[in-house]
């Protein structure tokens, strides 16, 4: 008799804690997630959500939603379900993640002003004083998707197991052109900012259109016709001055824009490291 | 003893197991169930799916109706009225159905379908949206260029609150504050600047008529000096602002115009928006 009950119990201690249909669906929506079938992971943990009444899966199933809506490039749905994973959180750790992740799709969208306030506020909180170096990593990467290169840089030179981005941020740093210097050496001498980008034959056309009215306006002045030389130099060398002031501060944003793009593809497809 | 297995029997088995573990998700009353949450929270390609499972399930005819308004609701057009189209004549969303097949065709701005479905369909089956099908209708002539009815039969459907703004609407549409590109063009030759004056650009053709008049002047002057140099210097300058300026005067007549219209059919959209496109609030959901 003792036996048999001492069976009966452990059959239904072993019956109690199997795998119930919750965990199965579960569990589909993680292998549908695994599979990058995000649309039917969404569906099926969604499902799961709407019939459990326990709340034992909210924070996962919200998180795995996320995740999903995240990978589809939903930012703003992405940003809805942590929020709500973050809500449903058992445990600081869950908490700090769901948080963390909020920031990550903040950065990913370059919404980086609401990403380094979430930043602050992740900092600002005690119960996550031994995640310092995490949130200054995270920092670096607003930083990067700010096109704060020098900032970055900083940022990664403070953890020690971001060696690596602090090198390459600093390099990128580096290798930008400053917009100040090619404007103020187009203020100084036309052209001269298109020849610190690279840009020879733009820079010399600038400096000959404007080298042209530039002596017409003075031959005017020199005929003592004033008026002539007043709407030459208002109407066509202005023109032509500003232009070229515009057209060097443009070639160092594009010229930066490419360098910028080179390091985030190199980012995306090469760093191994953890990203956004 | 006994009583403390039995009692620890009970205590386990009602505390590890608050769910039912063999929970069917799939069952079509909680397919159901679930497509409806999910129709009422907007998610409606998803709800779409859903409905889609249990299609054919006896004695529901709102699935069928449901998805489509879930097609129309993503705008898949052409999904809804082919879902629409085969709402059954028995349902009780028949009426409801033939109505939001004009209210898509709108939406895709197939006016001339609206018309088409309307005059061949629509006015011999569905016996409970009339009027809102003779509006619908009558709005589809305020974004075409065809003829427009007489105004006494234009308003007939329209309730006296809404026959002011539908009356300015098919006045506008009559007459149109069109500015004429040709004539602009013809002023700005003639007088420099003066076509942009007649657009409304009354700033800019101001500048136009200065900036012109001046290098023409400067280089007549220049040529009485024998500043030759400089003389067709101004010269090319006038010419292009006298050039510049009547193809400008012609944009903005062409601009102007293009506004107008945005304008209008805006209007008329948001107005038609406002309105449900006439067609009625079914109750799904608590917040529609």
């Amino acid at each position: 008799m003792k036996s048999s009950l001492i069976i009966l119990f452990f059959l239904l201690f072993i019956d109690a804690f199997g795998q119930n249909s919750f965990d199965e669906q579960f569990r589909l929506a993680e292998e549908l997630y695994q599979q990058e079938n995000f649309f039917d992971a969404i569906t099926e943990a969604k499902r799961l959500l709407f019939f459990d009444e326990s709340g034992n899966y909210n924070y996962d199933a919200y998180n795995l939603i996320a995740q999903s809506y995240k990978q589809g490039a939903k930012f703003s749905d992405a940003i809805r379900y942590f929020t709500l994973a973050e809500i449903n959180a058992r445990n600081k750790d869950e908490l700090c993640k769901a948080r963390t992740d909020i920031i990550r799709v903040n950065i990913l969208r370059r919404t980086t002003n609401r990403a380094l306030k979430l930043l602050d506020s992740l900092q600002a909180d005690k119960r996550f004083a031994d995640k310092k170096d995490e949130i200054t990593y995270w920092r670096g990467w607003a930083y990067i998707f700010a096109d704060e290169w020098e900032k970055a840089s900083l940022e990664f030179a403070k953890v020690d197991s971001a060696k690596e981005l602090a090198v390459l941020t600093k390099q990128v740093d580096e290798e930008l052109y400053s917009v100040t210097m090619a404007k103020t050496l187009s203020y100084i001498i036309p052209g001269a900012g298109q020849f610190y980008t690279g840009e020879y034959l733009s820079g010399l056309l600038s400096l000959g259109w404007n080298v042209l009215w530039g002596y017409i306006t003075i031959k005017a002045i020199v005929d003592e016709r004033i008026f002539d030389a007043v709407m030459v130099s208002n109407f066509l060398w202005l023109r032509f001055y500003r232009g070229n002031l515009q057209n060097a501060e443009n070639f160092a944003k594009e010229k930066n824009l490419v360098i910028s793009n080179k390091a985030l593809h190199y980012l995306q497809n090469e760093f191994s490291g953890l990203k956004p | 003893m006994k009583a403390l297995i039995i009692i620890l029997l009970l205590v386990v088995s009602t505390a590890v197991k608050p769910q039912d573990k063999t929970f069917n998700f799939n069952s079509p009353q909680n397919i159901r169930k679930f497509a409806d949450f999910l129709f009422c929270d907007k998610d409606y390609l998803r709800s779409a799916i859903e409905y889609q499972r249990i299609h054919g399930t006896p004695g529901d005819d709102t699935l069928r109706f449901k998805i489509a308004l879930c097609f129309s609701r993503i705008k898949n057009y052409l999904d809804a009225i082919d879902n629409f189209s085969k709402v059954n004549q028995t349902s009780a969303y028949y009426n409801e159905s033939t109505l939001e097949i004009l209210k898509t065709n709108f939406l895709m701005d197939n006016y001339y379908g609206v018309r088409k479905y309307y005059l061949n369909e629509f006015v011999n089956i569905n016996t409970k949206y009339r009027n809102e099908g003779k509006k619908l209708f009558n709005f589809s002539y305020l974004f075409t260029e065809d003829p427009l009815p007489e105004m006494n039969d234009f308003l007939i459907p329209f309730d006296e609150n809404e026959q002011g703004q539908i009356s300015s609407f098919y006045n506008w549409k009559k007459d149109p504050p069109y500015k004429s590109s040709l004539l602009a063009g013809i002023m700005s030759a003639v007088i420099p600047g003066s076509g942009k004056i007649y657009v409304g650009e009354v700033g800019d053709g101001i500048v136009a008529f200065l900036v012109t008049g001046v290098f023409a002047f400067l280089a007549y002057d220049n040529f009485q000096a024998n500043h030759t140099t400089r003389a067709w210097i101004f010269t090319a300058a006038a010419a292009l602002f006298y050039g510049g300026n009547v193809y400008g005067s012609v944009a903005a007549a062409q601009v102007h115009n293009v506004k107008i219209d945005f304008e209008y059919e805006e209007n008329l959209k948001r107005y038609l928006e406002k309105h449900n496109y006439y067609t009625p609030n079914y109750g799904f959901c608590d917040e529609e």
